[in-house]
This record gives structure tokens, sequence and C-alpha cells, in this order.
């Protein structure tokens, strides 16, 4: 241990808070070392003296004003000190800390909503048994969603990418009935679209409806109009697994055009031998 | 009679028993009035937060639980109750006053040893004075009140080897001061 080390000990050796044994050693090294054995002594004076420090003497009176204070305590308190007592005065206390009022307010408004509730409720299943009205309801929801799928598609019909149009024309193997409006437009579009998958789309999806006299006329009106050899190939091959006679006219008008592609009138007069 | 510890007096207080309060008051409102008026020099501050103190013991006695020792639950809230004390701009001005240590020691003809003594005393007063308030604490935790380094330690909330290490500087802090002063 070095003199730094002692003189550390020292204010606990003045406390008395070192043991026997770090108190003789201490001892043993004080008797040794002048400078330690030094800072003792100040330390020491320091102290001692601080215990001379004078302190005002309290006045009498503080117990007695402590009694009145305890006893005015005590009296606020609520009657009743045993311990028994004490706890059910907490959960009296615990119980009037919910103000009543707030609490009857809270339960007329309960009793009002469900009232309420019941008076909004009531005229709509005396009118009509319940099945037969969500089985209405249902139907007016799948009108709907038809309603809805209808108008997506015309829009989508306008839009100016070609793959959104295809994919309008798609929307059409979801919509069962066969609606004016919709073969109308497809026709429209099949006489029209500038793009030939678009158009190749069409016709797909018009072979669906072909049942309808409409569609049917509007395919052979539909041939003369067609440039591209595919389109072209495409309704003859139509034609033939519909068996549509009528439109034998219009396919000869299309051999009898100049500027038909060679593959596409050995194709047409095929179809034409086969219609006959 | 029978006489109780504190622990025991203080459990009993906890149970409704306020009356025993009284005895507790009785047995450290003296020490508690000394380090509280070592602290600020004011005796009539060190009275009210000697009432002070007791009555928020009583008031928080739900929350003594009897594991710690009373006096060092004691000592803790006298703390909570100087450092208010110390936020009044009001208590800070009138802190300390020096002059009034003076005016005491010099009241009464002494012979002449006794007038040095009271000079070094004086001196060591002026010393306190230096010191900042957490060295001063300690201090008289440890001189005045004697407590145990142990009991200091609960009393801060630091343990043992804090407390002897801070014991050590700040004594060393108030002999430098009296050495200094002693020059002048």
């Amino acid at each position: 241990m070095t003199c730094n080390d002692y003189k550390e000990q020292l204010p606990a050796f003045l406390a008395g808070e070192l043991n026997a044994a770090e108190a003789s050693l201490l001892q043993t090294h004080l008797a040794e070392c002048s400078e330690c054995s030094a800072e003792l002594s100040l330390l020491q004076e320091v102290w001692y003296a601080m215990a001379a420090l004078p302190t005002e003497a309290p006045s009498a009176t503080m117990q007695a004003d402590f009694n009145t204070l305890l006893k005015n305590y005590r009296q606020e308190l609520p009657h009743g000190e045993g311990l028994f007592t004490r706890i059910s005065n907490r959960f009296r206390h615990l119980w009037r800390f919910q103000p009543r009022m707030p609490l009857a307010y809270g339960l007329l408004l309960v009793v009002l909503g469900l009232g309420l509730g019941y008076l909004v409720r009531t005229p709509a299943p005396a009118s009509t048994p319940p099945v037969t009205a969500s089985a209405g309801r249902i139907d007016s929801l799948a009108t709907q969603v038809a309603n809805m799928k209808q108008t997506l598609m015309m829009t989508l019909l306008e839009n100016p990418s070609a793959s959104e149009r295809i994919r309008a024309v798609n929307y059409t193997y979801d919509i069962n009935t066969a609606d004016n409006k919709i073969i109308k437009a497809l026709l429209t579009t099949l006489n029209n679209d500038p793009n030939v998958n678009v158009r190749l789309a069409t016709l797909d999806a018009l072979a669906k409806f072909a049942k309808e006299p409409m569609v049917r006329e509007g395919l052979i009106q539909s041939i003369t109009n067609q440039e591209s050899p595919i389109v072209q190939t495409a309704i003859a091959d139509l034609m033939v697994k519909l068996q549509e006679k009528r439109s034998v006219k219009e396919l000869q008008q299309l051999l009898n055009k100049k500027d038909v592609n060679e593959m596409v009138k050995t194709k047409i007069e095929e179809s034409i031998h086969q219609l006959i | 009679m029978e006489i109780l510890s504190d622990n025991a007096l203080m459990l009993q207080v906890k149970a409704g028993d306020l009356e025993k309060m009284g005895l507790l008051f009785q047995r450290y409102h003296r020490p508690l009035y000394g380090f509280l008026y070592h602290m600020t020099r004011q005796k009539e501050y060190s009275e009210d937060m000697v009432q002070n103190v007791f009555f928020k013991l009583l008031k928080y006695r739900h929350s003594f639980i009897g594991n710690g020792e009373f006096k060092t639950w004691m000592y803790h809230v006298a703390r909570n109750v100087l450092s208010d004390h110390y936020r009044n701009p009001k208590n800070i001005a009138n802190h300390y006053p020096v002059a009034d240590v003076e005016e005491k020691s010099s009241s009464s003809r002494l012979p002449d040893q006794l007038v040095e003594a009271k000079q070094d005393v004086q001196l060591l007063a002026v010393a306190m004075d230096k010191l900042s308030n957490e060295n001063r604490e300690l201090l008289v935790l440890c001189r005045f009140q004697e407590l145990r380094y142990k009991e200091i330690a609960t009393i801060l909330g630091i343990n043992e080897g804090a407390v002897k290490v801070r014991v050590h500087r700040a004594l060393q802090e108030l002999k430098n001061h009296c050495l200094l002063l002693a020059k002048e």
C-alpha cells in the first residue's frame, strides 16, 4: 500500500469505518510515516472542530407543535382507525370515486340507443320475408356488378392501348347475356379497330354470341370490310363453323377484290366450297 | 415499558396507530433539525422543515414497507424537502449567513485559549460555507448525524465504496479551504 492509499483511509479511520485489521495496519504505517501522520493531525483538527460548530438549539415547542399537527391530522381522517375499517373505507372511497350522474347518463344513452335501433330495424322484416329479401338483394347486386363490368368494358374499348382494348374484349366472356349495347360495341371494334390482334380477339368474343341473329348479320357484313389476311381467314373459318350460308355472297365479293392475298383466296374458295 | 424499534413503531403508524408518530418525532426531531440546520443555518426554516418532513412521513406512511430502516427513509424524505427549499429563490438569499455565527461567538467574553478555538470554529464555518451542497451534506451526515457509511449509501442511493471516496474528497476540500483561510 502506498502513502496515498493510506491517506485515502484517513477519513474512514476518523469516522470509525475501518475494521480492526485495517485500522491496525494504518496505525503501524502512521507510526513510521511522518507525512501521513501530519496529514492525519490536520484532518483530525478539522474533524474535531466540526463537532464544535455552533448549532442553535431548536425551540422547545417543536414537540408540542407536532403533537397539535398530529391531532389535527387524525381528526381530518375518516373516523375509525382499525385496519379493517380503513380497508373498507378505501373500498368505499373507490366506489364514491365514480360519480353517479355520469353513470346514469351512460345507462340512459345505452337504453336510448337500443330503443332507436329497434325502431329503425322493425319496418324492414314486416314488408317482405327475409329470405326473398336477401335473394332479391343478391340479384340486384349481381346486376350491379354486371352493369359495372359493362361500363368498364365500354370505357376500356376506347383506350389508346391495344392490350387494354383486348382486356376489354375479354370482359365479355364474363357477361353471359348478350346485350345489344355490347354486341354493337364489339361489332364496331371488329370493323374499325386499327390493331389486328384486337380485331381477332373481338371476333373470338363475338363467336360466343353467334346464336344471336344480330351477331351473324354483323359478321357477314364485316367480311368485305376486312383487309388483314389473318382476320379474313379467321372470319371465313368462323362462317364455316357456323354453317352460315348467307355469307357466301360476301365471301365471293372478297374473292373479287384485287388486293386480296393469294393464300387467303385459296382459303376462301375452300370455305365457299364447304358452305355450299 | 417495552422499547420498540423505529421500524416497529412506524409499522404501527402504518397500521393506523398514528399516535406512535409522536414517539418517533420525539426520537428524531433533534438530529433531523441538526441536519437541516447545518445545511441551511436557518433556525426557523429548519424547524418548519422538520415539521414538514414528519408530516410527509405521516401522509405517505403507506409507502413505508419496513425492509429499510426508518432513519434512512426519514433522511431520504428530508433531502427532498431540502431540495424543494433550495429551489425556492426566496430561501437561497437567506441561506447560510456566516455573520450570524460571528455575532454569536463574540457575544460573551472568553479566556484566550477559548477565543482561539472559537476563531478556528469561525474559520471552519466559513470553509463549510464554501463547500458544495453535496459535499457539505456528506460531511454533515457523516460527522454531525454520525451515520454509518452504509446508511449514507442507502440515503443517497449510491454504494458504500462511493461514499468512502466522496467523504474523503469532501474532507480534503474542507481542509484545503481551512488552510487557505488560515493564511489570509
